[in-house]
Parts: structure tokens; sequence; C-alpha cells
């Protein structure tokens, strides 16, 4: 054990000697977390607003006036011109002056004041589907604000149609349902911690896989991997001592993420704490371990950073660090059981945000340090193999 | 031209050796581009909602088929947790909560209120559960005559164009491909050049009759041509799973793609001069093209949401305005008159780029 010890101390040591030699590397590892997270937790926003809305007014009058005003007074839509013909607007749309544009037909005056329903077509640009959902519903909404408060016209009310009270008796007037949505966790609706909380674990991971490669592949590339394997050290203890500074360093850039975070956007620390260090732990490892296993599996350096572009991006995309799991199709979703990084973005979001029960964070915890274990004993195996 | 094109020929027999690098090069953005455009999506779909029924009669079991019969929700069984345990433990995204006494309150008259958790750690997601939520109720509402029908005089017939049927796949499919012809070429550029200065070959440059312009030429010359292969192919792969068609004008597109993939190149040989290092200049590719283009580009959302301070960052990456070209000749289908200002963009980009690496290279020597 203290042979053990001895060799890895003085092999450890000189993973920090040369690791210290490389200061940009050290600065390339603690500098992106606080810029990077900064940058996108303020650039991030799904969030629609300022749509631009074209208008094409065929029938110029008071009602159609009115109709506009009702629809634009709120802070969704900016009509950004008024056109004629319905033709100029679509050319618009088309060259990406407008969101969407209304036509409100000539009879629409004429329409309202007998009483009759108006049509008014809507035309959005649906490429991004999710803007054009949104804008559904906001235009939606305010045709239903507009169509209630429509005061100038003679409306025909329906009598309330009958319910489910006997027929015998009166019925009173029925209470409508009404449906109180109230946002746990994040009352204020703050969209930076979500992404906040995802970047956070991109960085970190994406950083162990690189730098572990690169520390690993460098020895081979040099020739010196020839002197390390004559020493008495054995490949557990010279795997260890390789990884243990970059281990440290990734638990920096987390710690330093974190603290920049709540720091600058306020990000709440509901859970405990140790839950969070301990699933960053597991996730540096489990990066680490990725990089160490594509390092013995390619020949350069070259062929070993390609190898982990090619890994890394996979992993972020399947994570549901930027998008929710439950939106992808059901095979990316069970593919994405396979991606460590996808229990890291739990647990982190279930330890700041949620606090979410042990019950509940314990299986992808088991699940991370599974990942590691098992990452790394593949790479000590394909280590020992050389 | 003859040394530019003696320069492409050696950077093209040292890419033909490396067997993996080949294979990597050819099938890793393919790949990525099924996975970039295939799993994300800011749209809700069978969305787990729990459900606690307090009145189980009629009305409040019809009133839970209304939000069974949306596609948005699938419900889920509480397991027999709190509604705040099993939220905070990922059961589902909302719980929907129907108080005791449902159905009679809704006769009587006196309006009952149901509530619905949602779990807001995905604030947008939240958002528009919450929205749709409201809508379903009013339909409710309206449906067992709870409520007294709207006065509806203004119908609006709505019109999707371009994507009918509001598929997210297709947005991010189109993305997906401006982010795999800006990580790929750019990550070759780079390598390529800092391995020159890493095996110390740089000095046979400095040491030929090639100008620095000359060399960044040949060299990039090779890294635009594997960058119009992958091009093809990502299209290909495009055309059979995100709908993509070949645009009536596809001049637009390729000339676009070309100026992009000079960009790439030129950004990545760039980061390879200033770093020399292979593993600096990858880490540089890592933020700069793969990062920043991933999340400011409009890839994932709207440049106009970013906040004005840091916007002119999205100008200055050429995915922004590729994007919008592939975007305008795939989807829009419309030609030069849209797409003009974004190439031009892109033409100014590559050749700051282009301008950079020969500034860098001017000398022919080592640095001091």
């Amino acid at each position: 054990m203290n042979a053990f010890f001895r060799r890895y101390l003085a092999l450890a040591t000189k993973e920090v000697q040369q690791l210290r030699r490389n200061r940009g590397l050290v600065i390339q590892l603690l500098l992106p977390p606080t810029i990077v997270l900064v940058i996108f937790g303020f650039a991030l926003n799904p969030k629609v607003r300022n749509l631009r809305l074209g208008i094409v007014d065929e029938s110029l009058t008071y009602e159609s006036r009115d109709f506009i005003n009702s629809l634009t007074e709120n802070v969704n839509f900016n009509v950004t011109e008024v056109y004629t013909r319905p033709e100029e607007a679509e050319a618009a749309l088309n060259n990406l002056n407008l969101d969407l544009f209304l036509d409100i037909p000539t009879d629409f005056a004429r329409s309202l004041r007998r009483g009759e329903t108006a049509d008014v077509q809507v035309v959005i640009d649906a490429v991004d589907a999710n803007t054009a959902q949104i804008a559904q519903g906001y235009l939606g909404k305010a045709l239903e604000d507009y169509n209630s408060s429509a005061s100038i016209l003679p409306v025909a009310y329906s009598a309330p149609r009958p319910t489910l009270n006997r027929a015998a008796h009166p019925a009173p007037p029925p209470g409508a349902v009404d449906v109180r949505p109230a946002y746990l966790y994040n009352p204020g609706l703050v969209t930076t911690w979500y992404y906040v909380t995802g970047i956070m674990s991109i960085i970190m991971f994406i950083n162990a896989s690189l730098v572990a490669s690169a520390l690993a592949v460098k020895e081979k590339e040099t020739g010196t991997i020839e002197q390390l394997m004559m020493t008495p050290a054995q490949t557990s203890e010279m795997l260890l001592a390789k990884t243990s500074p970059a281990f440290v360093l990734m638990m920096a850039v987390l710690v330093i993420a974190l603290i920049t975070s709540v720091v600058v956007f306020g990000l709440p620390v509901r859970g405990a704490l140790w839950l969070f260090l301990l699933a960053g732990a597991c996730a540096a490892l489990a990066g680490i371990g990725i990089g160490v296993m594509i390092a013995t599996v390619s020949k350069s350096q070259q062929q070993a950073q390609l190898l982990t572009f090619f890994v890394n991006p996979c992993i972020t995309l399947l994570s549901g660090a930027t998008s929710p799991i439950d939106n992808m199709p059901e095979f990316f979703q069970k593919l994405s059981y396979l991606d460590p990084l996808r229990y890291l973005v739990t647990i982190i979001r279930g330890v700041t945000l949620k606090s979410a029960p042990w019950s509940a964070l314990w299986p992808n915890l088991a699940a991370l340090a599974g990942c590691a274990i098992l990452l790394f004993s593949i790479s000590a195996w394909r280590f020992r193999k050389q | 031209m003859k040394k530019v094109l003696a320069q492409a020929m050696k950077e093209f027999r040292l890419f033909r050796r490396d067997r993996l690098l080949i294979f990597l090069a050819v099938f890793m953005p393919v790949v990525l581009l099924l996975l970039a455009g295939g799993t994300q999506s800011l749209r809700l779909r069978n969305v787990p909602i729990l459900v606690y029924d307090f009145d189980n009669t009629p009305l409040s079991r019809s009133y839970l088929e209304t939000y069974g019969a949306a596609l948005t929700f699938r419900m889920v069984s509480n397991e027999g947790q709190s509604p705040e345990r099993a939220l905070a433990s990922g059961i589902g995204r909302a719980a929907l909560i129907i108080p005791q006494n449902f159905e009679r309150d809704a006769h009587r008259g006196v309006g009952p209120t149901v509530q619905l958790l949602i779990d807001a750690s995905d604030s947008n997601s939240a958002t528009g559960l919450g929205n749709m939520a409201a809508a379903i109720n009013g339909s409710f509402d309206q449906r067992y005559g709870l409520a007294p029908p709207p006065k509806q005089t203004v119908r609006l017939q709505q019109r999707l164009w371009f994507n009918p049927g509001l598929v997210s796949r297709i947005y991010f499919g189109t993305g997906g491909l401006g982010m795999m012809l800006i990580i790929f070429p750019a990550l070759l550029g780079a390598l390529a050049t800092a391995k020159e200065y890493e095996m110390g070959t740089i000095i046979q440059a400095y040491a030929s009759s090639l100008t620095g312009a000359q060399w960044v030429l040949g060299k990039a010359l090779l890294y635009i041509a594997i960058g119009l292969v992958e091009f093809f192919l990502c299209f290909a792969v495009g055309t059979i799973f995100f709908n993509f068609h070949i645009p009536t004008d596809p001049t637009v597109l390729l000339v676009a793609t070309i100026l992009y993939l000079m960009a790439g190149v030129f950004f990545g040989m760039m980061l390879g001069n200033a770093t020399g290092t292979q593993s600096a200049a990858i880490q540089g590719v890592q933020m700069g093209s793969f990062l920043l283009s991933l999340l400011l580009s409009g890839y994932l959302f709207a440049i106009a949401n970013i906040p004005v301070q840091i916007r002119w960052f999205s100008y200055l990456l050429p995915a922004t305005f590729y994007v919008q070209v592939v975007r305008n000749s795939v989807l829009r289908n419309v030609g030069w008159g849209t797409s003009l200002l974004p190439v031009l963009a892109l033409t100014v980009l590559a050749f700051s780029f282009y301008f950079i690496n020969v500034l860098q290279m001017r000398k022919m020597q080592f640095k001091a």
C-alpha cells in the first residue's frame, strides 16, 4: 500500500509539473466556464417577442382599424408595415421582412355590422415551428379578447345550452371551470436557469474528455510512453496518476461554473451540495474515461482529437442539456440512456432547481458511477494491452 | 496557380494516408446531422402529466379526457406519491389536481378551480404547458356549456407557409446542415495547419518559393473540396430524413456553400496559425465553431432574442448567414433576391479570415 502510494505520488507529481508548464492549457480550461456561461446565459432565450406583423387592410374602415388596434395592443406584435395589396405582403414574407401578416377582406366591416362572422386571413412563416406555434397562440388570445369586448356590434346572444341538470328544474347558471397553473421551482420563469445548468454540465464533461485524451496520447506521440512502461508502476497506478490532475482541474471548473451561475444569474441551490459535487466527480471520471479510451484506440493526437470531436457533440445533443429529452423521437430517447451526460444534467438540475428527493436522484447517480467505472475499466484494459 | 495546386496535391497525399481521418471526415457529419436534426425540438408533444382526481365523478373524468385527447399531454400514474414529490422526481412534468366537489361546484354555478402544478425548471416548456392547459380548459367549458359561448365575430383563417405541418425537424435539419459544414472543415483546416508547426515542417513552407497567400490557398483548397463532398452527402441525407427539397435555383445555395466552407476552413487555419499546437487549435474550433455556432447562429433560438450587447457576435459567425441561406433555399425556395445580403456577408467574412491568414503568414519566418 505504502509502495503504491509512493509510486502514485511520484507519477502524479510528474503530471502536475507537466501540466504547470503548459499554462495555456490550464487557462483554456479555467477561463471558458465563466465567460461562456455568462454569454450563453444571457444569449439563450427561446421567448418569442416582437413578432414582425404586416397588415393588408383592404377594408379601410373604422372597424378594421379598431380590430388591428386591439390585436397589436400587446408587446408580442410589432406592426412593421401596412400594405395595400396582399401580393406585397407575400413578397415581404418571402424576403424575411415579416414573420406573419393579416389580410382583412373588403367585406370585413359589412359582415360585422350585419352580425355575421367576418373571416380574416393570417399567413405565418412556419419554418420555425416553435415560433409559429407560439404566434398562433398569441393571435388566438388577442382575438379572444377582441371578440369578447367588441361592443359596437349588435350581437345575437345564443341561450345557454341545457347542461347536465335535469330539465324539470330551472338550471342555475353553471360555473365555468378555471385552471390555475402554478409554476414550481421557478415561479419567475427565469429562462437562463435551465440553460445555465445545461451548459455547466456540457463544459465540464467535454473538457474532461478532451484534456484526458490530449494528455494520454501525447505520451504516445512523443514516445515517452516507453519510459512510463519501464517504470515499476502498474497500469492502474499510472492511469490514476495520469488522470488525477485533470480530475482536480475539472472539479475546479465545475465549482467555478456553479459560483458564476449563482452570482450572475441567481441560480438557486436548493438541494444538497455534496450530491452536486459527487455527481460532478463521477461525471468527471466518466468524461476522463471516455478521453483515455479514445486515446488508447487512436494512433496520433490528431486522430484522438477527431474522435473526441465526434463523440462530444453526440453526447451533448442527446443529453437534454439544450432541449428537453421528452421532445425527442422515441428512438433518441432510448439512446439517451447510454449518455452519461444525461444523468449529470438531471442531477444538477435536480439539486439546484428542484431539491429532488434522494430516491429520485440515486438511480441517476448510480448510472453515472456505473458509466465511470465501466469506461475506466475499459481504458485500463486497453492501456495494459499496449 | 501551379504552385497553389502543387501545395493542394501535397495536402491531398497526406490526407489520403490517414484512413481514420478520411472515414471520420466523411462519415461523422452524416451521423451528427441526423442527431442534430432529430434530437433538438422545442415543440411540446407527449408531455407526461400526473393526474390527481379527488372528485372522481363523470364530469371530472370527462375533464381529464379532454386533456388526454390533446396530443400535448400523456397521462401517467402518480404511483401514490404526493404531487410535489412526484414532480421533483421527474416522473411527470406537470400535475393536474382536481379538487373534491368538482362536479357539484360546476353544477351549482360556483366555478371550481383545478390546479396545475408545472415543473418550471424549463421555463419555456412551462409557459407553453400553461397556455395549452388554459386553451383545453376553455374548450371544456364550451363543450359542457359551463361558460357562455363567445360572441365570435371575427374568425381567423390561418395559413402556415413553408411548413404547414409545423414539423420542427425541418427547421433543425437545415440548421444542422450549417453546423456540420462549419465544424468539420474548420477542424480539418486547424489540425492540418497546427500539425505543420508541431512537426516543424512549416520550415519547408518557409523555405519554398511559395508566398504566404499561395500557401494558405493551397492548403485550404483540399479541405474546401472535402467540405463540398460532405455537403452533398448531408444534403442527400436531408432529402431522405428531413424533407429537404432541391431548390429551383440551386446556384445561390452552391455559391453560399463554397463561401461558407472557405470561411470555415480559413477560420480553422487562422486558429492553427495562431496557436501552433493541435490541442489548442481544437479547443479553439470547439469553442469558436461548435459551441458559438450551435448557440448563437439562430440554429436553436431566434437571433432577435439575443441581448443587443452581444448580438453583434452573431453577425461575426458565418453560420448565422449560411443557416439563413439554407433555410431560404431549401424551405422557402426563394432565389437570389432574399439571399443576396447573407451571401455578401459570407463573402466578407470568408475574405477577412483569408486576409488574416495571409497576414499571419506574410513574413514566412519563424515568429521572433
